[in-house]
């Protein structure tokens, strides 16, 4: 074998012809496989010499080329191969390279060390585009490199992955720009050793790093090696300045922060402000502040802040009940502690707390209640109303000077002439009865109410007003010098003219008044059978007194559905009272009555209670009246300003509708004298839905007492002061504020409270409310 | 607390309502933070009673009843609170104990949103998912039969031509006899639709302004972004950045008095005046911002007095007909600037469309013509308008491109496509599917405030209440309490990230086909459709 590892000479022509290239790599493989190891190519353009060249029993193999050598020089190549090509090379010098080492001694073209994993490709002058590319790093090897003497063209170095490029920058050929257009694109690994200018690169893909000691003597070393292959080392001085040497490295995947862009930021304050002005946009038009905000905010930037509305609105009993007595207020009282303040803060509503609000009142306090709406008992006024009876007469504040005749002593009257006095206004009753009480005193039966809780309530109300025992019945020149001898003039004359039935024997019936008033005097026998006509709550009382009065067979005749209802029409039924409806009357005979079917009800006494009218013949032209009953506003303010009318001369009612509009025409009538407009400060009544039930016991069927009332009242928009609300505000916002030592309030701290409404959606009794927050901008 | 009442023909519960509110009470630690941040106040907390029965099976054991108290969050089933679904309380819920979750079943609430008479109105688009656009693939794939084309390696020219683009020797006729000839814009094709500042928040705006301006100065990208109708910031009016802004006039004409005396200030003119003739997403309609929303900036800038109602009529009050629309218009605008802005008008796509684009071919001073197809955002319709109103995008810009080229006039009058491009998330391959069909360029805001701002809007109606100015976002709101959610750097940040990826996502499609050095305008041959009537319709290749 010695003698093959001579030097062979291979042409790449043959009988002045060019050998194929594949013919030409078949001589090569069979001299290496011969035992060459020294190989001379004249080359003329074939493909891929000097590669793959594996059967050298690992001993070194040397290659020189001549003439015009082809593409992919060094293909695939070995280690151990050396491979020379003495004058310029084609594309992809060294394209997959596994280790050779390839010198050219010229410029080589485009894709040098394309895909090149291991060895090293020395060029002494400059290479095309694209050189570089691809290259890997393989673990177990080393690195490949290449060294360019001269200048890299366009795209260099694009998606390299590995092993280290060399650009010298000797004699480039583009003076300005050694590593070409757009170098470095998808570069993932290895490093590229430059010298002289450059035009930029993948910032993306790659940065500049500086040289350390090593690297530089790593690249002094290699210098040597490369210049030494190249035949350069005259260039070696010159080479070697280190502020000459620039190194760009490849980002490594978690560098890659995408094209590296200046912050905006940084835009913004140079750039955007700089031009248009400090705010930007419309920082001329506005100094709003606009800097970017949390979601959960506090103060002025919550979108909602809670109101506590305590006593804000009536509750449903109090805007309900038509003398207006704030019953939730009431039962706080009690439960507070304070009953007797529970009992007297009624008399400033009505005189008749315990008559109307215990016994004779059919409670629609109790049927709006809040309570009612989930179909739970209503708290039971009647206990507090029966404790009412001890009332104790306020202090009145001193007289006004204003003076106001009340024209009728019943309950409107006397609750009108009462409400003026509390706000400090002479009130003066004139009835034609020797003492006040009109039909609340004459013609209520005694089981409906005990005589003697009427007569305190009427003694307490005499006792504070100026009544006028009138010796005859005004007439219209004594109203006109009323209306001029007063700065006003309520009429509550009530209904006094019965009203009956233009029927053949009419002259027999017994009216209804008269029959309630005879018999709380036990002063009529009725006999066994009472007819009553008119089957209203009247009428019912009027059966239950016969009944009292020893009636056994009583029958109520009405035309239509009776319209009595409650404690009145429950006491007719239970004396056994008969309803009958719809029936109408031909007669009144001896006999009893005859109904126009031709039956006839025997009866003894036959009482009409069909209602009553008012007598308003001493009323003047400018009162104005409709159908028998006095023309009022909504203020029970007659056609002439200086009038009011209430009660039963406007429309039948129950005796707290006469007591309630006695109240609001004392009010309005008070709001004048004080030059302000009626009804502006009145009360709208909460939204039912901002209550609580869930806190109260549904299975209460019965109030064992008033303590258990005013625990389970739901106390509609007055606060119970339980402090829920400080307990589920979730930013301990809420605190209880004590005032005067007394009275507190509930109050928010807004730097604290994020508008979550927590507090109103927990409050019991509705008092919180969340709105929205005034607005910005 | 549930009145025990009777019902009402529209008391609803929460089964009828099309979002509801899972609540988790073993998670709830009620922070109040859900209710804090709900935009229409669907939730509050409520206080609920929870009976217990104590009992024993003993004779006479005694049982007993009585009840423990929880606190919890609620939803209303008022209509007019009814969930949108847009899940900030579950944003902001510390404990995932929140979430609104989509009926089961068609909801009720539809039968109910309109008191007094008053038919639904909301923001957003079109409540019907899907659409052509996604349904078109480019089947185009070059490898070995053109350049083939790396679209991370190779430089794309990436631009578009907005202007009118004569002919050479109407061009020199032009020029030689009246000594102008059209100005011409090239811009990225990918243009930021008309979204008015009043419709959009400041802080939403000037975000989406200054991401224009990032990507025009730091990263050399020529995008463009009109106003909508509403007038431009004084101050954005006398700045170098107004050669990024495409300035609208509609028929409200809002703001362009002040635009008017910002002529003479002007260091820079406007990239175009858009003419907004009509809107894909209401099509025929006009629009309505209320008073309240009038506040002292958007009067300023819109050139009213604060706190009144302005409306923008459906249709410009002194035009009469297609040709003298158009022509007085276009006049007009291009005077303004002394000819030195293209001036085009936008329509919303219908059957009608060709008609106007006929016209347009027939006057030189077009620069181009937008069309708005039916899945086009909005921030204030009637509902039925956007449901029910309006022509698809792709047939109408196919339809256009083909006419044009019937004339030989494909290259010298651009078509933009707006109305739903990216409507499903697809933006890059919505445009490209646009611009093979015709479109010299596409225009989006839906995505724009998706992708820039987290809006939440969907086609499946969450939230789209963008009319009451209550966006949880901040994108759609004039008060500063729901705005200042916003970073003006943030949003600006996201337009550049939303663009870059476009960018690329545009170039993947681009550099298969061998592309990189014109975009391809009407390149229907590489688009394929496995629909065979689509196909037919909009003459591209049938593949299955």
């Amino acid at each position: 074998m010695t003698e093959n590892r001579q030097s062979i000479n291979i042409s790449g022509k043959r009988d002045g012809r060019r050998l194929d290239s594949r013919v030409l790599e078949e001589q090569i493989q069979r001299a290496v496989e011969a035992g060459h190891r020294q190989l001379s190519i004249q080359a003329l353009g074939q493909h891929g010499i000097g590669g793959r060249l594996w059967k050298t029993d690992g001993e070194p193999l040397h290659i020189e080329i001549e003439g015009n050598v082809g593409q992919r020089v060094g293909a695939m190549g070995y280690p151990g191969t050396t491979i020379e090509v003495l004058g310029p090379a084609s594309d992809d010098v060294g394209w997959l390279n596994a280790g050779a080492t390839i010198t050219v001694h010229g410029h080589a073209s485009n894709g040098v060390a394309n895909g090149m994993a291991q060895g090293n490709v020395y060029i002494a002058g400059n290479i095309g585009a694209r050189g570089m590319t691809m290259t890997k790093n393989n673990p177990r090897f080393e690195p490949p490199q290449l060294w360019v003497l001269g200048s890299a063209g366009d795209y260099f170095a694009e998606f390299m992955a590995g092993g280290v490029a060399v650009i010298c920058g000797h004699a480039p050929q583009d003076p300005k720009n050694v590593l070409g257009y757009r170098p470095m694109v998808g570069m993932v690994g290895g490093r590229v050793m430059f010298r002289g200018p450059h035009q930029g690169f993948s910032h993306a893909d790659a940065k500049m790093t500086p040289i350390d000691d090593d690297t530089w003597t790593w690249l002094t070393d290699g210098l040597e090696t490369f210049l030494t292959a190249i035949d350069r080392m005259e260039l070696l001085k010159a080479l070697t300045v280190r502020n000459e040497w620039q190194l760009i490295a490849a980002r490594s995947p978690q560098d890659k922060g995408g094209v590296p862009r200046r912050s905006m930021a940084d835009f913004r304050k140079n750039v955007w402000d700089e031009k248009l002005g400090r705010g930007g946009i419309v920082g001329d038009l506005t100094n709003l502040d606009r800097s970017p905000i949390p979601l959960i905010t506090h103060g002025d930037l919550r979108r909602f802040v809670p109101v506590w509305e305590n006593r804000k609105f009536k509750a449903p009993c109090e805007a309900t009940c038509p003398s207006g007595i704030p019953v939730q207020e009431r039962w706080r009282l009690v439960r507070e502690g304070r009953v007797d303040e529970a009992v007297d803060l009624a008399l400033a509503f009505t005189p008749f707390p315990a008559s109307v609000c215990g016994y004779l009142c059919p409670h629609p306090c109790m049927t709006a209640c809040t309570k009612g709406s989930a179909f739970m008992t209503p708290v039971d006024v009647s206990q507090l109303g029966r404790a009412s009876i001890d009332a104790r007469l306020p202090a009145f504040p001193p007289l006004s000077g204003k003076r106001i005749a009340v024209v009728g002593g019943g309950p409107a009257g006397i609750s009108t002439a009462w409400q003026l006095r509390r706000m400090g206004h002479e009130a003066v009753v004139f009835d034609d009865a020797p003492t006040l009480g009109g039909k609340i005193a004459s013609v209520i039966p005694n089981s409906r109410i005990p005589a003697e809780v009427i007569k305190k309530e009427l003694d307490r109300a005499a006792e504070a007003l100026p009544h006028v025992h009138l010796q005859q019945r005004l007439n219209r020149s004594d109203t006109t010098q009323l209306i001029a001898d007063h700065d006003f003039v309520i009429v509550a004359a009530g209904a006094q003219k019965p009203r009956t039935l233009p029927i053949p024997g009419k002259e027999r019936l017994v009216t209804a008044t008269a029959f309630l008033g005879d018999a709380k005097q036990d002063r009529i026998k009725p006999g066994n059978r009472v007819v009553i006509i008119g089957a209203g709550n009247v009428g019912c009382d009027v059966a239950t007194e016969a009944a009292r009065l020893g009636a056994g067979d009583i029958t109520l005749l009405d035309v239509q559905e009776p319209a009595s209802f409650g404690k009145e029409r429950e006491d007719a039924e239970a004396v056994g009272a008969v309803f009958r409806w719809p029936v109408f009357t031909r007669q009144i005979t001896d006999q009893g009555v005859e109904l126009d079917t031709g039956e006839l009800i025997p009866a003894d006494t036959v009482v009409v209670s069909i209602g009553d009218s008012p007598d308003l013949a001493f009323l003047p032209d400018d009162v104005a009246t409709e159908r028998g009953f006095v023309v009022v506003n909504e203020d029970y303010q007659t056609t002439n300003p200086k009038v009011y009318a209430i009660g039963d001369v406007v429309r039948p009612g129950l005796l707290t509708d006469a007591i309630g509009a006695g109240r609001r025409a004392a009010e309005t009538i008070a709001e004048i004298l004080a030059g302000k407009r009626p009804g502006a400060d009145r009360k709208m009544v909460i939204d039912i839905k901002r209550i609580s039930l869930e806190y109260l016991d549904p299975r209460i069927i019965q109030y064992e007492d008033m303590d258990q009332c005013g625990s389970q009242c739901s106390s509609c928009g007055t606060c119970r002061d339980c402090s829920i609300c400080v307990a589920i505000c979730p930013e301990v916002a809420i605190s209880r504020k004590t005032i005067d030592d007394v009275a507190f309030e509930y109050v928010v701290d807004p730097e604290r409270c994020i508008g979550c409404g927590f507090c109103a959606g927990a409050c019991p009794c509705g008092i919180w409310n969340i709105v929205e927050n005034t607005p910005v901008g | 607390m549930q009145p025990n009442a009777t019902i009402a023909p529209s008391t609803l519960s929460v089964k009828d309502l099309p979002w509801q509110i899972l609540w988790h009470k073993d998670k709830c630690t009620l922070c109040g933070r859900c209710t804090a941040v709900c935009p229409v106040n669907a939730i509050e907390l409520g206080v609920f009673r929870k009976r217990r029965i104590k009992v024993s099976l003993e004779p006479q054991g005694n049982p007993s009843s009585g009840f423990d108290i929880f606190h919890g969050i609620r939803q209303k089933t008022d209509p007019a609170y009814a969930c949108v679904g847009c899940a900030t309380c579950s944003l902001v819920c510390p404990n995932d104990a929140i979430l609104p979750m989509r009926s089961d079943e068609a909801d009720k609430l539809r039968f109910h949103i309109n008191r007094g008479g008053q038919p639904r109105s909301r923001g957003g688009r079109r409540n019907v998912p899907g659409g052509i656009l996604d349904q078109i693939k480019f089947i185009r794939i070059s490898m070995l039969t053109d350049p083939a084309l790396d679209a991370g390696r190779h430089e794309f020219e990436m631009r578009t031509l907005l202007g009118r683009i004569l002919p050479p020797e109407q061009n020199l006729k032009f020029f030689n006899e009246n000594g102008w000839i059209p100005p011409v814009r090239e811009i990225y094709p990918l243009i930021i639709g008309g979204m008015s500042f009043g419709a959009l928040s400041p802080n939403m705006w000037e975000g989406l302004q200054m991401g224009v301006a990032y990507l025009n100065e730091e990263l050399g990208m020529p995008v463009r972004m009109c106003t909508g109708e509403g007038g431009c910031p004084p101050r954005l009016l006398r700045s170098p950045f107004l050669k990024y802004v495409i300035l609208q006039i509609a028929s409200g004409y809002f703001g362009w008095d002040e635009i008017i005396h910002a002529i003479p200030e002007m260091v820079e003119d406007p990239c175009a005046i858009e003419i907004k003739y009509g809107q894909g997403a209401k099509p025929g309609d006009g629009g309505l911002l209320m008073w309240h929303k009038v506040n002292k900036l958007i009067a300023a800038i819109r050139g009213v007095p604060p706190g009144i109602s302005l409306p923008s009529p459906p249709t410009h009050q002194t035009q009469y007909s297609i040709e003298e629309s158009v022509a007085k218009m276009i006049q007009s605008m291009y005077m303004a600037w002394g000819f030195r802005v293209p001036v085009y008008p936008k329509i919303s796509a219908s059957s009608t469309a060709m008609a106007v684009l006929n016209n347009l071919t027939r006057n030189p001073y077009a620069a181009g013509l937008a069309i708005d197809g039916e899945d086009g955002g909005t921030g204030a319709a009637y509902n039925v308008s956007m449901d029910h109103m309006g022509h698809p995008i792709a047939t109408n810009i196919r339809d256009g491109y083909l006419n044009l080229v019937k004339v030989g006039m494909q290259n010298e009058i651009p078509i933009f496509a707006g109305g739903g491009v990216g409507k499903n998330g697809n933006l890059a391959a919505n445009a490209a599917t646009l611009i093979m069909l015709g479109a010299s360029g596409v225009q989006t805001g839906k995505y724009i405030m998706q992708a820039a701002a987290g809006c939440l809007g969907s086609e499946t109606d969450r939230c789209n209440i963008c009319n009451i100015g209550r966006c949880p976002r901040g994108i759609t709101s004039q008060d500063p309490r729901l705005y200042r959610r916003l970073d003006v750097e943030k949003v600006a940040e996201r337009v550049v990230d939303l663009y870059l990826a476009f960018d690329m996502e545009l170039k993947k499609i681009l550099a298969p086909l061998g592309r990189s050095t014109a975009l391809p305008i009407g390149m229907s041959d590489a688009l394929g459709i496995s629909d065979y009537y689509a196909a037919q319709r909009l003459s591209i290749k049938y593949v299955v």
